[in-house]
């Protein structure tokens, strides 16, 4: 068989082969994903996404999904426009979250016993399905930017609540309001994790009284348009093949 | 050459098979908390705990021991630390051995940061639950923004009996009791579980059709509007659909059961009270000071003057946790860790009652192992090459009382 010659003798033959590609391809995109994506959010959005006595209404709903939609834009951008597939958000999310699921169950509690009511994860998977949804319907980068960048802000908290909301009942702890989650916070000891470095209802948000949480997902949704189309050209960048066509 | 070669190989790697078998088999606990390896000055000019008391050994899961004491906060704060207005009351243990029950100091509870005053000295109070059995060194801790963990010292404590018993029941203010241990985990689970059932669905519905390369080819032959059907299209707004409705629904009904929430509690306490300290009757001045590298001594010229009306007598210096007692004045009774006691540690030229109104300069000299041990010795390293420490001068009536000294250390390595 000469270089030039195709490796495979039939459709059928290259139908199976394409379809292994397919799937080495999915393997190893979403732990490369994964590996990429969970230590550019540990880095960037660390303590608000490990901590429940960190995930508050003002921060955490502001810096989060300005934080988690950068993978998700970039990988849309090549898998989109290279192949017209509308999962890569999804991808993106999901194997951020099993790699976050991983650490947290084997790290922060089979390890040093955190319990996991304590250290689980935000959850991101909703606003990544609309925001691949939104992206196939429309083509439009633009559009998907500005329809599915806010939506991707606005649908993290309440797809959020769920879990959270339990944690965020009041307690009355040696003659202090606390919630359970700061009450879970302070319980179980972090030595290397004052107090004071949490950064929770900081800001000067006060206007709209207690509904902070709305105006935050709102601001997070408008940044997260401008990140979403700043990413998305990392993407296409880095999914660039001009350095590589054949003459 | 090749024997040389294939014995190498063999020999590295039974080297490796003894390695691997060793590590299999020994694997000593690892507890340090680093208390030795932070500056010396830091431990010195800081925060100064004295006082301490472990009240238990052994505790088993479930129950309590408390660890109290006294911190001064040293006026000659050192310039490059920040200074402690915004600190937290830590604990310092490996990971949630404990559960930090309760918190205080002067009496206020601090479950968060609070402020202190340079000069002060503040009583305090951990209140720990034992949940994992296991032997723990326990030590007393003060964050201070950026300063960092200053930690003070520490004393092996024995949980016994199963984690699997630890309780940790609640009541909320809306008349619920449940156990922090384990609340709400089968609600996380579930939520994630279902979000992440959604999200597979939809990959599943991409991936059972061809992927990657027949797509390329298609989209590089201009058919790229060719791959989004019509029925994909159904499929992607039934997902978004459904995954709005969902989400909108899902923060109805759980605003329906939990109408009662609040919002984090964050911000600095201010106003703690510190311990109302007697001024005090002894002065000391220290003349020079000197770090005696070979010997692991401290030796201190200093002037005394008794302003009180009863004799006193020097009976112990403590510095970064570390204490030296002159055993003829002041003997430890409360159990505080040996490896930070040095019981004949103090040696004080003329140790006699110093009468009221008198002045005398004292040759005192600490010396022990804890020097290196507890790498105090570093201080010569330090880009501030200062001592400070708490000395304490017992009365005929048995009375103690603190006076602090900060000066520069000279170190002599001859």
């Amino acid at each position: 068989m000469s270089a030039s010659q195709s490796a495979v003798r039939s459709r059928a033959e290259a139908v199976k082969v394409s379809r292994t590609f397919d799937w080495l391809i999915c393997f190893t995109l979403f732990f490369v994903v994964l590996g990429g994506y969970h230590v550019h959010f540990m880095l960037v959005a660390g303590d608000w996404d490990f901590w429940v006595d960190w995930k508050d209404r003002r921060l955490w709903v502001t810096v989060l999904p300005i934080m988690a939609i950068t993978f998700p834009a970039a990988v849309q951008a090549v898998l989109w426009w290279r192949y017209r597939i509308a999962f890569g958000a999804t991808l993106c999310v999901m194997g951020l979250l099993f790699g976050e699921w991983v650490n947290r169950y084997f790290n922060f509690w089979g390890w040093t016993y955190f319990p996991i009511n304590f250290v689980f994860p935000s959850q991101l998977i909703p606003g990544a399905i609309v925001l691949d949804v939104i992206l196939m319907m429309s083509g439009s980068m633009q559009l998907t930017a500005v329809l599915g960048g806010l939506a991707f802000g606005l649908l993290f908290y309440p797809s959020n609540w769920p879990v959270i909301a339990p944690l965020h009942q009041p307690v009355e702890y040696n003659g202090m309001v606390m919630t359970l989650a700061d009450l879970t916070g302070y319980h179980y000891i972090r030595t290397g994790m004052p107090e004071y470095i949490r950064m929770v209802e900081k800001g000067t948000l006060r206007t709209f009284g207690k509904d902070v949480a709305p105006v935050s997902a709102f601001f997070s949704g408008f940044v997260s348009i401008i990140v979403y189309v700043l990413w998305h050209f990392f993407g296409r960048w880095f999914g660039s093949t001009a350095f590589t066509t054949a003459s | 050459m090749k024997m040389i070669k294939d014995k190498i190989a063999k020999l590295s790697f039974v080297g490796v098979l003894v390695g691997v078998t060793a590590a299999m088999f020994y694997a000593p606990t690892a507890a340090a908390h680093g208390e030795k390896s932070q500056a010396a000055f830091m431990r010195m000019r800081t925060i100064h705990w004295y006082d301490l008391n472990w009240s238990k050994d052994t505790v088993a899961v479930n129950d309590t021991m408390t660890v109290t004491g006294k911190f001064h906060v040293f006026k000659g704060w050192p310039e490059t630390v920040d200074l402690p207005e915004s600190s937290f009351l830590n604990i310092g243990t490996p990971g949630p051995v404990f559960i930090r029950a309760g918190s205080w100091i002067g009496g206020q509870l601090v479950p968060r940061s609070c402020s202190l005053e340079l000069g002060e000295t503040y009583e305090f109070k951990v209140l720990l639950k034992a949940r994992r059995p296991g032997d723990w060194h326990v030590h007393s801790m003060m964050n201070v923004k950026g300063g960092g963990p200053i930690i003070g010292p520490g004393k092996w404590v024995t949980i016994t009996g199963s984690m699997k018993d630890f309780k940790n029941p609640i009541t909320t203010l809306t008349g619920v009791t449940v156990d922090l241990e384990n609340y709400n985990i089968d609600n996380i689970y579930f939520w994630h579980a279902f979000w992440y059932a959604i999200g597979l669905a939809w990959m599943v519905y991409w991936m059972r059709k061809p992927i990657f390369i027949p797509r390329l080819i298609a989209v590089e032959a201009g058919k790229a509007d060719t791959l989004i059907t019509p029925t994909d299209k159904k499929v992607g707004i039934a997902f978004a659909v459904g995954t709005m409705a969902i989400v909108a629904a899902t923060m109805a009904s759980t605003n329906a059961a939990y109408p009662i929430t609040t919002p984090l509690q964050a911000g600095l306490l201010r106003g703690m009270k510190p311990i109302e300290m007697p001024a005090p009757t002894v002065a000391v001045k220290v003349d020079d000071a000197t770090y005696r590298v070979p010997g692991r001594a401290m030796q201190m010229t200093l002037t005394v003057t008794n302003n009180g009306d009863s004799a006193v007598r020097l009976g112990e210096f403590n510095t970064a946790g570390v204490r030296f007692l002159d055993p003829a004045v002041h003997e430890d009774e409360t159990g505080y860790p040996d490896d930070l006691l040095a019981e004949e540690g103090l040696t004080v030229s003329d140790n006699s009652p110093l009468a009221p109104g008198q002045t005398r300069t004292y040759q005192v000299t600490a010396s022990d192992a804890a020097w290196e041990v507890y790498r105090l010795a570093d201080l010569i390293y330090d880009p501030d090459s200062r001592f400070a420490g708490l000395l304490f001068f017992t009365d005929e009536s048995g009375n103690r009382q603190m006076v602090t000294v900060d000066a520069p250390l000279i170190p002599s390595f001859i």
